[in-house]
């Protein structure tokens, strides 16, 4: 189970909010997913834009709601974005994230840790989404954050654990919870992050990119359970050589 | 008296708060953040917080995003 700021989470998947076709869809795959705690983002109002109401249904589902800083591209922009979060949902749980290049979108280290110091004395749950980088992790926790949140691949490239020894370092050393975020393109790859220890993982773009958004959740919700299962039925240890699962007596020697 | 929000112009009839100019835009509060000459005003000071001549106000909402 996945504890942040005293509150336990029984759902290890978390569920980015973007890029699904419609506020129905969304919903939908909220509630196929199972998901506990959903991500959104802040930005300018647009008088001219579409005024659709997405924060009503998903209060009204009752999901937790975890705003991010998305579009800040140093700490100073990061801070600013948490605190306009904070007063737009009233709440103080922050997923922080600076990514300065569009191309990539890789977390700054270092904006990525001044900002979390900031916030964290300003009273935020910071989760923080960061490089694969164990020593990184160690010092987000040090300064205080909640979780660590680093990355399997780039945002929204499906790629999947490509960082996956660095992972296992991070996971065996951290002392809050490690969430999988960014880059996980199939269930198969949110099971295998559970496997090896993470305390969740956050999805977006494989659901919201799905042929069928609504059955990718709800694919990515029984992988979760899988490998949260199979993390409690400890998994058998691999090795280089066989290990016959069938006697190897010697019965047709006679022949 | 003239401001802008979001960088367009506006014009109100002072005395204005900013809750009556949320009110006045007819802009849901569910979400919204507003900050006045780039600092963040608490919703709880919106109706205490009077407009002036030229000021800048800043809106944002809430909106979808991983």
């Amino acid at each position: 189970m996945l504890t942040i700021d005293g509150v336990t989470l029984n759902s290890p998947l978390l569920l980015g909010t973007g890029k699904f076709a419609s506020s129905e869809q969304l919903m939908a795959a909220v509630q196929a997913s199972g998901t506990e705690l959903v991500t959104l983002a802040m930005k300018r109002l647009d008088f001219a834009g579409p005024t659709d109401d997405i924060l009503t249904p998903l209060q009204q589902l009752g999901v937790r709601l975890l705003p991010n800083t998305s579009g800040a591209k140093n700490a100073r922009e990061a801070i600013f974005a948490a605190e306009l979060a904070r007063e737009a949902l009233g709440t103080h749980w922050l997923k922080l994230e600076i990514h300065p290049d569009p191309r990539y979108l890789l977390p700054d280290p270092i904006e990525t840790l001044t900002a979390a110091a900031e916030l964290v004395k300003l009273g935020f749950v910071v989760l923080p989404y960061c490089p694969a980088d164990p020593v990184l992790c160690k010092r987000l926790e040090d300064a205080g954050c909640a979780a660590v949140m680093p990355l399997g691949a780039p945002i929204g490239s499906n790629q999947g654990l490509q960082t996956l020894p660095m992972l296992e370092i991070i996971i065996e050393q951290a002392d809050v919870p490690v969430i999988i975020d960014a880059g996980l393109g199939a269930p198969s790859h949110a099971c295998q992050a559970l496997e090896l220890g993470a305390s969740a993982v956050l999805v977006n773009t494989a659901i919201a990119g799905a042929s069928d958004p609504v059955a990718m959740a709800s694919s990515f919700r029984l992988a979760c359970q899988a490998g949260m299962a199979a993390r409690q039925g400890g998994l058998a240890v691999p090795s280089i050589e066989a290990n016959a699962s069938s006697p190897l007596t010697a019965f047709l020697e006679t022949l | 008296m003239p401001i802008t929000v979001n960088k367009a112009p506006t014009t109100l009839v002072a005395p204005c708060s900013l809750q009556q100019l949320v009110e006045a835009l007819e802009l849901n509060p569910n979400g919204l953040a507003l900050a006045v000459n780039q600092k963040i005003v608490a919703k709880s000071q919106w109706p205490e917080t009077l407009l002036t001549e030229h000021d800048d106000v800043s809106a944002f909402q809430i909106v979808t995003g991983g």
